[in-house]
């Protein structure tokens, strides 16, 4: 096992890869049943990338992207994302890693509802080290690059889907971070916002070297990803 | 933003709950501030240092016996006492029986009695034009304004214990602090129209001449008509005002188990609420948790959450405690019990503390348990 991390490891410094996956399988145990939701699945994703998953509902897509966001644990296999095997960390450092390389966008956007647009993307810099302006720069910048400024006072309630999911996107991006895992950023939305939220997506890999990982049903919206991989049955298809 | 600015915005996103949590808490807070502060009056407050120079003596038995006016002058003849002044419960009534008429009437010696209470203040004059009418009264300042008298008024006292009206003029009118709005007239106007009140004594008030004589003084006066047909009880100003109080039952006992009642049952309270508003907000936990918020943080947000609520309860009830003592305190309807109840500093810092303590403890578990939620099940959440 541990050989197999150093190969990886290796790997990693040549041409900077950002996750690797080797193997990994999540299997839910819930009372007497078991629901295998990833089937040894082997990965690589490269920096810059800008990859599509595609897949029936229930073959593990989400579970896939929340273990890239170390959210949640594999039951077996070799993860790396950044090179770093992450579940080595406790909940801090675990914590603070995902606030300074994981950018996550919900289908449902998980705006907090009595937070202004510009508040919500403020949330994830509270954690850091920045200084009240410097936070303010930040969020302008993120809500800039989503076409937001005006709206910064607004609460979600008073923003339309399209705009919720905007500022869900200027949050994920806030704290400048390396990977941006969205689990259907255009489920929840109509097609004039869904091509919106993809073309910022697609500028946020082309302008600011994002490295993305898109989950979606919809293959208008995996044309704007660099490649497409299929999910079924928690198994990953070959190209 | 900052995180106390987010944790305040959380406290107040259900305005009507925060609102209803405020009230409640301030209520239970208001009613224990008030315990605390009677209890603080009742039994921690030193008396000022001329009661602290004054003892009481009366019948062993009970207040309702009387004894011979010749205590007075063996009284006397301790050393260390500076002055003697007899005082007896009048109890007549004024117009009607409504208890706004009702205080406290004593007939004494005009002579002495200010000499024992050295800390009321009398014009001179006034004390001089009192001691010369024999039919004269003096009253607490607080008790003429409350019964608009002034000087020269007359006033009429119909006799409950004594077969005797008591028509009086206002000659006097004194300070003296809340516990004594009373008025004073002079004993033999009673003994001369009723004669078998001659010769006798309801209670004496003493001056010593220091703190540390009072328990010497007091066994001494007690020992000397242990064996008399009429022994005494002789203890401290403040002792003696104490066992009226506890006249009225197990007072310590009584305010002690309403205390707690009341700060159990706000707990109660408290606790099912935040329970609420934080299970209402498990897809929120997670997704903190996904921007980097760590178990710590969630923790000390909610529980931050609950005692800001909790406090802002408690400082409302305790200065509502705070105005409604003062307010019960200078009222004469009653009578000057209240009158050693103030919400001081301390009391105060007391309670708010009970009122932080009360917010942590009962935002802890369900604050707990969302601190370790998993994201996974967090994000599955519905509702
Ligand atoms: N926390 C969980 N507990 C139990 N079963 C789960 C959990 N998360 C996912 N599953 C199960 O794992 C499978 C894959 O789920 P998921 O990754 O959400 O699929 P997808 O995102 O492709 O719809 C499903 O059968 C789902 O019911
Ligand atoms: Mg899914």
């Amino acid at each position: 096992m541990s050989s197999m991390t150093e190969d990886l490891k290796k790997v990693a410094t040549g041409t900077r890869s950002i996750v690797q996956a080797r193997s990994i399988s999540k299997v839910f145990r819930r009372d007497s049943f078991e629901v295998t939701a990833l089937d040894k699945v082997n990965l690589d994703i490269a920096e810059g990338e800008f990859l599509a998953l595609m897949g029936p509902s229930g073959s593990g897509k989400t579970s896939l992207l929340n273990m890239i966001a170390a959210i949640d644990q594999p039951t077996s296999g070799e993860l790396l994302v950044l090179g770093e095997n992450v579940f080595r960390f406790g909940d801090k450092e675990i914590a603070r890693w995902r606030n300074e390389h994981i950018g996550y966008v919900f289908q449902t956007f998980n705006l907090i509802p009595v937070l202004t647009a510009f508040e919500n993307v403020e949330l994830p810099l509270l954690l850091t080290r920045l200084t009240r302006s410097e936070r303010r720069d930040h969020v302008m910048t993120a809500l800039k690059l989503v076409g937001l400024e005006d709206r910064v006072d607004h609460l979600p309630k008073q923003l339309s889907g399209g705009q919720e999911q905007r500022v869900a996107i200027a949050r994920a991006i806030a704290t400048d971070p390396t990977i941006i895992l969205a689990d259907e950023p255009t489920g929840d939305l109509d097609s004039h916002s869904a091509t919106e939220v993809l073309e910022i997506l697609k500028r946020l890999n082309h302008d600011h070297h994002k490295t993305i990982v898109m989950v979606t049903h919809d293959p208008h919206a995996a044309a704007y990803a660099h490649s497409t991989r299929d999910l079924e049955k928690g198994m990953l298809l070959p190209v | 933003m900052n995180l106390p600015s987010f944790i305040a915005k959380n406290a107040f996103r259900n305005k009507r709950r925060s609102l209803l949590t405020v009230l409640s808490i301030s209520f239970s807070l208001l009613l224990l501030t008030m315990l605390i502060s009677i209890w603080r009056g009742f039994y921690l407050d030193e008396p000022s240092p001329d009661a602290a120079l004054r003892i009481i003596t009366r019948h062993r038995v009970s207040l309702a016996f009387m004894m011979p006016i010749f205590y007075r002058e063996k009284i006397r003849a301790i050393p260390g006492v500076l002055q003697v002044v007899p005082m007896n419960w009048f109890g007549g009534k004024y117009k009607d029986d409504k208890p706004e008429n009702m205080f406290a009437q004593f007939g004494t010696d005009p002579e002495e009695v200010f000499k024992v209470h050295r800390d009321w203040k009398v014009e001179p004059e006034q004390l001089a034009a009192w001691q010369r009418d024999r039919a004269g009264a003096a009253v607490e300042r607080k008790l003429a304004d409350k019964h608009l008298w002034k000087l020269g008024d007359r006033i009429v006292l119909i006799g409950n214990i004594y077969a005797v009206n008591a028509e009086l003029t206002v000659r006097a009118i004194f300070d003296a602090d809340e516990a004594w709005q009373a008025l004073l007239f002079n004993q033999t106007y009673v003994e001369e129209a009723v004669p078998y009140a001659k010769g006798r004594a309801g209670i004496f008030a003493m001056l010593v001449d220091s703190p540390d004589a009072v328990a010497r003084i007091s066994g001494q006066i007690d020992e000397m008509f242990k064996n008399a047909p009429q022994p005494t009880k002789t203890e401290s100003e403040k002792a003696f005002q104490l066992g009226f109080v506890a006249m009225l039952g197990n007072v310590k006992a009584f305010i002690l188990s309403i205390g707690l009642a009341v700060v159990f049952a706000i707990l109660l309270v408290s606790a099912n609420t935040m329970a609420m508003s934080i299970r209402e907000r498990t897809r929120e936990v997670a997704l903190l948790k996904t921007l980097g918020f760590t178990r710590g943080s969630i923790l000390s947000m909610f529980v931050g959450e609950s005692v800001m609520l909790a406090v802002f309860g408690g400082l409302l009830g305790a200065f509502c405690a705070r105005w409604l003592l003062s307010a019960a305190a200078s009222s004469p309807a009653m009578g000057g019990f209240l009158a050693g109840a103030k919400v001081t500093a301390p009391t105060l810092i007391v309670s708010l503390l009970v009122a932080a303590l009360v917010g942590l403890l009962s935002a802890f578990v369900p604050s707990y348990h969302a601190s370790k939620l998993k994201i996974v099940d967090g994000l599955r959440h519905i509702g």
